[in-house]
């Protein structure tokens, strides 16, 4: 008896995820699990629904709960799949764009089902496209959350980043030096995390 | 000495302090000249720097829950403008006459570049944002494509593909026939498709005189 359930009761749990990840703002690990339960027994209720719905005549009462638990358990599939892809995109573009420092982050990636890292890849490369009509003059990755207010940033060199090209000739960045330069050439080494504005 | 006199002097030229404060006129409701014609009030677009258009344009998108007309020319306009005037900065930098006079007012020039390129990136990434959300919906309504530009409907399709194989991947290629679309049309339950939010209160400026609104 311990695999009796209410209808929609995997579902609402799956649901109950997707609202923690947004009170905690963290993106939890892929309930593969759960995913796996919940199609499981889609596939057991399309079972049932079937023969009931060969029937003549108006249709059993059954047949419209179980047609009722069906879509609801879908919605809510995709409902926890768009709410992933979503944070993962507002993660994307929080990071300026930069794909290899979010696959490269482990506790990120450990995170993410491979299906997620695909959608990751494919939306970059759409984005690579879009990005060329406007790259001559601009980068549309940049910070869009402060207008810049002075021309040169003071930063410290939190981690080793190498020989950077800026428009000064190339700087070659060390780890806990202060270097005063343009804002528009390290504003992505900023939202990465190597460089740190004082 | 000196500031007594000075005191002094000020305390007999004007009104005291409370005087003044008494008589002040109230400052919350400034009466509206009644005498403005039409003319006086419109303001004509062709004084607009393209800078305040691009403006205007921005804070109009960025509280607007639908997606506005794209701003082509303005847009076009602003980033050659930007192109050329980077272009006579690096030329001015270069060249070993310019004085330090010029220097500074290169300094300047330089910032106002990089606030003018925030507030472009600050549109193109609302609109982009606006467009990633309602990816599904623009592909299905002619009338909201008439609104983005080539790049953005191009990734609108693009992006409303990706969308549709990954949950395919995920979800719906594992469930049983009948249940494996994306474009369900059940009683009741609310559309697959989202469609931008009219119904979200927004905030108006109003810049003439209008004939009265009904609100629902």
């Amino acid at each position: 008896m311990s695999d009796t359930r209410q209808y929609g009761e995997l579902a609402t749990q799956l649901i109950m995820e997707s609202r923690r990840s947004t009170q905690t703002d963290t993106l939890l690990k892929y309930n593969d699990s759960l995913v796996r339960a919940l199609i499981r027994e889609q596939r057991d209720l399309e079972k049932v629904a079937e023969p009931l719905a060969l029937h003549d005549g108006p249709p059993a009462p059954a047949l419209i709960v179980i047609e009722t638990a069906i879509n609801r358990n879908k919605r809510c599939l995709l409902a926890y799949h768009t709410h992933r892809t979503d944070r993962l995109r507002d993660m994307y573009w929080g990071v300026g764009g930069a794909l290899p420092h979010i696959l490269s982050n482990q506790d990120i990636r450990s995170r993410l089902s491979p299906h997620e890292v695909d959608f990751l890849r494919e939306y970059h490369t759409s984005i690579m496209e879009f990005r060329a009509d406007f790259a001559d003059e601009l980068d549309i990755m940049a910070s869009i959350t402060q207008p810049p207010k002075d021309l040169h940033a003071l930063v410290k060199v939190v981690r080793d980043c190498g020989e950077i090209q800026t428009e000064l000739g190339s700087i070659n960045f060390k780890k806990g030096e202060r270097y005063m330069v343009r804002r528009a050439d390290i504003e992505h080494l900023i939202v990465q995390g190597y460089l740190e504005e004082v | 000495m000196d500031w007594d006199e000075e005191y002094d002097r000020l305390a007999a030229a004007g009104q005291s302090f409370v005087e003044r404060a008494r008589n002040a006129p109230d400052d919350d409701d400034l009466p509206i000249p009644a005498a403005r014609t039409i003319n006086e009030l419109t303001l004509p677009t062709e004084e607009e720097t393209p800078l305040q258009q691009l403006i205007r344009h921005w804070i109009n998108e960025r509280s607007c829950p639908d997606i506005l007309p794209a701003q082509e020319e303005v847009l076009v306009n602003l980033l050659d403008h930007i192109r050329s005037q980077s272009k006579t900065v690096q030329l001015l930098r270069g060249d070993a006459s310019t004085s330090e006079d010029q220097h500074v007012r290169i300094v300047l020039a330089q910032t106002e570049m990089e606030r003018v390129k925030f507030i472009v990136r600050s549109y193109v990434r609302t609109r982009h944002y606006k467009i990633d959300k309602f990816a599904r919906f623009i592909t299905t309504n002619a009338e909201v494509q008439t609104r983005l530009t080539k790049g953005e409907l191009d990734h609108a399709r693009r992006y409303a593909n990706i969308l549709d194989r990954h949950l395919h991947k995920c979800v719906l290629q594992s469930l049983p026939e009948p249940q494996a679309h994306l474009d369900d049309n059940v009683p009741f339950v609310p559309s697959m498709i989202t469609p931008p939010d009219k119904t979200r209160p927004v905030f108006v400026h109003a810049l003439q005189d209008c004939p009265p609104i009904r609100l629902p």
